[in-house]
């Protein structure tokens, strides 16, 4: 598993050039340009359940009906779940077996939305991936799967999870005494492997006078699982047995609860060496082979690499589901490769830290701005014994000493970065390629394109690979291939459970309607696209509604955040409301200044920021967001921002809701539309939106600004004296062109196969604004 | 040809507010109220019918009732408005409506032109029956040997049920049970809650037959009822006979028999009606007795008032909905009766043995909107239905943000005005245009104009009289 080591794409660094170094800016998705490489996924990927449902007759109501396909079974009121053929699956949340089951799930399909009562998941070839290789069997899958169900499964589906399982995760490319072994406990697959002739190549022998074609056979015993903090193995809850739950299902249950925590028990596997330099070869090889190799490291037995000395604070708890999700990467006392997802707020980086502690070797993390690298740092050393010798953060602005030190955190725009750096980055960067890291940790992995991370992986070697995000999710659904370049998901937390439990805050969203004030829907009807964006956002109304909110929030000893995507909208309320603000331009030690203000000096309760703090901006003592532009459509966007007060809120568990999110969209406008999309994402994490039609109390507010018509007229020319660049959300340096509806993409894909994104942000940078062709901006919306 | 520039040219854009005719349903005063006084007079000489009415009135006119039932000549207007607090006097003035619209009592003159109030004679005399006792037995009183086969409650209020479902489930068309008789089909006919498809005859349900089968059991009874009762005659029924052995079911015993011997052969196809719809419980057509069942005797009674009698729907039916803060809706059911009527504003997605998964979208409760179906009743049967789970947590039985948005999506219909108007185009010169304008501005005809297009609506009733000025004015110029 995992991308090509070594060459192989020297002439696209070339041509992509990045000349930044590292800035906090979000890497969109815009990876059309890379179908060359897509030979890195396997066939079995491409399945999809879905495809089942095809031929399904409707029924007179218009639904699918699978009547036909199942049958109930009598006692099926105490069994939680519901199979369809295309892979959804239906859980209640309120059965007695409901944990099991939910574990289950978890493990072997995707969350598709998990609201109070009952749940949906979805199984993939992904998901299915990822089963196998946190250790499931094909047959325990469908097993319990059918112990589960209400009803009898359908026989596409099974069909399905056994072409997606039965070939995946039997065979693991482990890195032990510095020697790679492919290793599998079925050695009939091993033998079928060696039949082909590529794989026989890169086979290393060490006495050739032995007999070539025995395995090595080794039987693993039992191997101390790593533990964080609480013993893992005290089993939960004593089942009194109370509700009547049927017995295969406990059963089985602890059989596979058992099965993952100390699976290859004594288990017999069969290896053989592989030559060291063909490993990327043989990779590609088994993927074509449909047997793609786990990436497993064995830090334990690892002797070339020396052992750094840091240790979790005793100070340091890990919350439950934390310290499950570890468990699944060190399951076997091996570390996996994979993702964690965790919603934002609820501790990653105490995850990332606590896998660099386990693995105690070289750690280098990977994160996407300035002001996150210096957060790892802080968090480095308030959980773990690292001080600043050890830890070395490599940026454009802070270059400590690398050499000696075990954990490297940079950005990946610093890694990848192709230009001339200086010599010192040089030989930072020399250094850096010299080293065989333990575990490299990818903060907020969802953003970063596929192309970029494959160029960081020819770069960095790394035995494992922990990816962390709060939302699995792209707009364009190319999230799917990270799981063959990390790693599958090894983890993923339910977001109204963690709520419930006091872990993160819980949030009140609304949605505030501003209605257009006459005059400005006049223009908004008439005016050309572009200018409308500005227009809505404009609204004389919103202002006010803004600003009222603002005071009322202030007046509760509230902190705010307000986020606009759009430049000329941020500089004018915030500087009509006289507040700090922040966006791509800003330096960052004014960037740092402000985050202090708004930290520590009581009278900044207000701040104003630009998309640039979408992500990665750690801001605890935020509790209150308003969301006045957004980017289109986007769900990420949505779940990120909301992230950024999720974080739990001390001393206010009395209160129903601890925090507050509201998103102010001008009525009528297709602002409304967009909503509704970003909103999908955290409504099906279970959250709900209250609409607000009304601000109680905003008619009593005395000198909220905009009440004349006057000051209105005057807003309104200024508007429409904007030029065209102000109407846009803000042009972030290597973004390229953002696919917010599915016309853009195109228009994406033409201008940076021409270089025109380039040029556009080059030009950018140095203060010019140049206007984007005519033609291309008609098509933004 | 300034003539030919505006009035020929312009067209009448007629814009209708398509309103859907709503589902009216009657309580027992608004069906007697619309009954001519001979009609009435007719049923008062049934003291049964003069109790359920009776009992039917608000507590004030019951009281005003009972006060003057024995006094013999007319009471002063004034009198009967002083025995309340003049704080009530809204009320006073509507019983003393309904009073009147039911033929209870009537106005008279006093000796000295004062105008007074007496009760009917008609009613008078039969509510002094009822009280007082006396009168002819009624036709189902004739005394029975015990039945051997005698039937208990429950098993009643089972036959009931299955019985009414009957009918809701040949409503939505489903085949999973058997057929009603022609009869009934003529009455849902009759009564529009179905309607003949106009391919190849076979009923089909109404907009109306919709909103019929989201109210509550009790509510449905009475509307089918009264259906019933305005086709009664064309069958050769007596109208009044029909009523009165309603009424007196009313008044009977759950779980007793009652004897056949006596009635009528009307109103023997009339019981046998009642037993199609599980009014009435039979053995056999000719086993001489029958049992009748909660739906008949909750049949008069208004629902508020019903309350006090258990209602056969809430203990035998579980709520079987759970709606999501996403907006999904799972229902446990595998009846196509309530899968039909789910579906009447969700988006149906999946249908498993025991449950079906669907959406609320806004296209899908715009739609059900659109057919005359209210915010109001879709957040009503909801609530009714919904599953335990939902109760459970003492919160709204729903998520109130999905009570929010089904409301604003019924408000969001409600932005608009409609207005007829007539358009008025062509101009050949702006000057033309300015005088039209400001002609039809100055009278507050002008509903919309535009300048550079030289585009007017008038309204529509104007268009007369601007005809006339642009005659008067081309002529002129």
């Amino acid at each position: 598993m995992g991308p090509p080591k070594k060459g192989g794409y020297k002439g696209e660094k070339s041509k992509k050039r990045k000349r930044d170094e590292d800035e906090a800016w979000v890497y969109e998705d815009d990876d059309t340009n890379d179908t060359g490489e897509e030979a890195a996924v396997p066939n079995a990927a491409a399945r999809d359940a879905e495809r089942n449902d095809q031929n399904i007759d409707e029924d007179e109501f218009g639904a699918k009906d699978y009547r036909s396909q199942m049958m109930l079974k009598p006692d099926n009121a105490s069994r939680p779940l519901w199979v369809a053929p295309n892979g959804h699956i239906f859980l209640e949340s309120f059965s007695p077996v409901y944990k099991h089951a939910h574990d289950f799930l978890i493990a072997i399909s995707e969350p598709v939305c998990r609201p109070e009562h009952i749940h949906e998941y979805k199984l993939t070839a992904y998901s299915l991936y990822a089963a196998v290789s946190v250790g499931l069997q094909t047959n325990d899958i469908i097993e319990y799967l059918k112990r589960l169900s209400k009803t009898s499964i359908p026989d596409g589906i099974i069909e399905f999870i056994k072409l997606c399982t039965l070939s995946y995760g039997k065979v693991k490319l482990v890195l032990k005494h510095n020697k790679y072994f492919v290793e599998s406990p079925h050695p009939e697959v091993l033998q079928k492997l060696l039949k082909d002739p590529v794989i026989q190549e890169c086979r290393l022998r060490r006495n050739v006078e032995n007999e070539s074609e025995e395995f090595i056979t080794q039987v693993q015993d039992k191997k101390n699982i790593p533990n964080f903090g609480s013993k893992p193995g005290s089993s939960e809850q004593p089942n009194d047995g109370v509700t009547s739950v049927p017995e295969d299902i406990t059963n089985f249950y602890d059989k596979i609860d058992n099965e993952e925590d100390e699976e290859e028990n004594a288990l017999e596997t069969v290896s053989f060496e592989v030559n060291q330099e063909k490993i990327e070869i043989i990779q590609k090889r088994c993927i074509e082979l449909e047997h793609p190799l786990l990436a497993e490291y064995d830090f334990r037995n690892d002797t070339v690499n020396p052992d750094i000395k840091v240790d979790l604070r005793p100070s340091a708890v890990l919350r439950p589901y934390q310290e499950k999700s570890l468990r699944k990467m060190f399951g076997n006392g091996r570390a996996r490769s994979g993702v964690i997802v965790l919603p934002c707020g609820a501790g990653k980086s105490l995850v990332g830290v606590t896998a660099c502690c386990t693995v105690r070797k070289r750690a280098l993390v990977l994160c996407n701005s300035g002001v996150s690298v210096e957060q790892w740092k802080q968090q480095f050393k308030m959980w773990s014994t690292a001080d600043d010798s050890m830890i070395c953060r490599f940026t454009s602005e802070a270059k400590d000493k690398p050499m000696g030190c075990s954990i490297l955190v940079t950005t990946y725009s610093m890694i990848t970065h192709t230009q001339r750096r200086s010599w010192e980055a040089e030989q930072t960067m020399k250094w850096l390629q010299d080293q065989e890291w333990g575990i490299m940790v990818l903060d907020e992995v969802h953003t970063i394109p596929a192309k970029m991370f494959r160029r960081v992986l020819t770069i960095v070697q790394s035995h494992c690979k922990l990816g962390l995000t709060a939302t699995l999710l792209r707009e364009d659904d190319k999230i799917a291939d990270l799981n063959f370049l990390i790693g599958p998901k090894l983890y993923e937390a339910n977001w109204l459970e963690l709520q419930k439990r006091g872990f993160i805050a819980r949030v009140q969203c609304a949605e505030v309607w501003c209605p257009m004030t006459q005059e400005f829907y006049r223009e908004y009807l008439v005016c050309k696209t572009s200018k409308r964006l500005l227009l809505y956002v404009m609204n004389p109304n919103k202002f006010r509604a803004t600003q009222y909110l603002i005071r009322y929030h202030e007046r509760r000893g509230d902190k705010t955040i307000v986020f606009s995507d759009n430049v000329f909208a941020l500089k004018h309320y915030a500087i009509k409301m006289n507040k700090p603000y922040i966006y791509g331009p800003t330096s960052q030690s004014e960037r740092i200044q402000i985050l202090q203000n708004f930290k520590f000096n009581p009278k900044v309760n207000t701040i104003f920021v630009s998309k640039v703090a979408d992500t990665s901006f750690d801001l605890p003592e935020a509790n209150v967001l308003i969301q006045i532009s957004s980017h289109g459509g986007s769900r990420r966007q949505e779940a990120q921002r909301l992230g950024r007060i999720l974080r739990a809120k001390k001393g206010a568990i009395a209160e129903e809701y601890n925090a507050f999110f509201y998103t102010l969209v001008s009525q009528d406008t297709m602002e409304m539309a967009y909503s509704r999309k970003r909103q999908r994402f955290l409504v099906n994490q279970g959250y709900s939106y209250k609409v607000i039609t009304k601000l109680s109390g905003m008619e009593e507010e005395q000198d909220l600004m905009y009440k004349t018509r006057e000051e209105q007229g005057q807003l309104l020319q200024q508007v429409l004296a904007a030029s065209d660049i102000d109407c846009e959300d803000e042009k972030i340096p290597g973004e390229g062109v953002r696919n917010v509806a599915s016309g853009t993409r195109k228009v994406g894909q033409m201008s940076s196969m021409s270089g025109a994104d380039d040029a556009v942000y080059y030009e950018y940078k140095k203060g010019n604004n140049i206007n984007k062709h005519p033609l291309f901006k008609k098509f933004r919306y | 040809m300034a003539d030919n520039g505006s009035s020929s040219s312009s067209t009448s854009a007629v814009f209708t507010l398509n309103k859907s005719s709503n589902l009216e349903c009657k309580n027992l005063h608004d069906y007697l109220k619309t009954r001519p006084p001979n009609v009435l007079e007719k049923l008062y000489n049934h003291p049964t019918i003069c109790l359920a009415v009776y009992r039917e009135l608000p507590e004030l006119a019951r009281q005003y009732v009972i006060r003057i039932l024995f006094v013999e000549q007319p009471v002063p207007q004034a009198v009967v408005a002083s025995w309340g607090s003049q704080a009530f006097s809204k009320e006073h003035v509507y019983v003393s409506k309904v009073l009147s619209e039911l033929s209870v009592w009537q106005e008279a003159t006093i000796p000295g032109g004062l105008l007074g109030w007496i009760l009917t004679p008609t009613f008078k005399k039969n509510l002094k029956i009822t009280l007082l006792g006396g009168g002819k037995p009624w036709s189902m009183s004739s005394a029975l040997d015990t039945d051997n086969k005698a039937r208990d409650v429950s098993f009643l209020d089972s036959y009931s049920l299955e019985r009414w479902e009957c009918v809701l489930h040949y409503m939505v068309g489903s085949q999973q049970q058997e057929g009603i008789s022609a009869d009934a089909v003529r009455i849902l006919l009759h009564a529009g809650l179905m309607k003949r498809d106009e391919e190849d005859g076979s009923p089909v349900i109404t907009r109306q037959g919709f909103q019929f089968l989201l109210l509550d059991r009790h509510a449905q009874v009475w509307h089918f009822i009264l259906q019933y009762l305005d086709t009664v005659e064309q069958r050769g029924l007596d109208l009044v006979e029909c009523l009165t052995f309603l009424f007196q079911l009313s008044f009977s015993t759950l779980g007793k028999d009652y004897s056949t011997e006596g009635m009528s052969q009307g109103l023997l196809v009339f019981l046998q009606h009642l037993r199609e719809f599980g009014l009435v419980y039979q053995r056999k057509r000719k086993a001489g007795r029958f049992y009748p069942t909660r739906l008949a005797i909750n049949i008069t009674s208004s629902a508020a008032n019903s309350r006090s009698i258990t209602m056969l729907d809430d203990d035998t039916h579980k709520g079987y909905i759970i709606v999501e803060t996403n907006y999904r809706v799972y229902a446990y059911t595998d009846s196509n009766l309530q899968v039909a009527l789910i579906s009447l504003f969700t988006e149906l997605m999946y249908r498993f043995p025991n449950l079906v998964v669907g959406i609320i979208t806004r296209e899908s409760v715009r739609q059900a909107l659109r057919g005359g179906i209210t915010a109001d009743q879709i957040i009503g049967y909801l609530k009714q239905h919904s599953h335990e789970k939902m109760l459970e947590e003492g919160k709204d039985p729903l998520p109130p943000t999905v009570v929010d948005q089904i409301k604003l999506w019924e408000l969001e219909r409600n932005r608009l005005t409609y207005q007829e108007g007539v358009l008025y185009s062509q101009f050949l010169s702006q000057a033309d245009f300015n005088v039209l304008k400001e002609y039809a501005q100055s009278n507050g005809y002008l509903i919309w104009s535009h300048k550079e297009k030289r585009t007017l609506v008038i309204n529509k009733n104007a268009h007369e009289d601007i005809k006339k000025f642009w005659k008067r004015y081309s002529k002129g110029s």
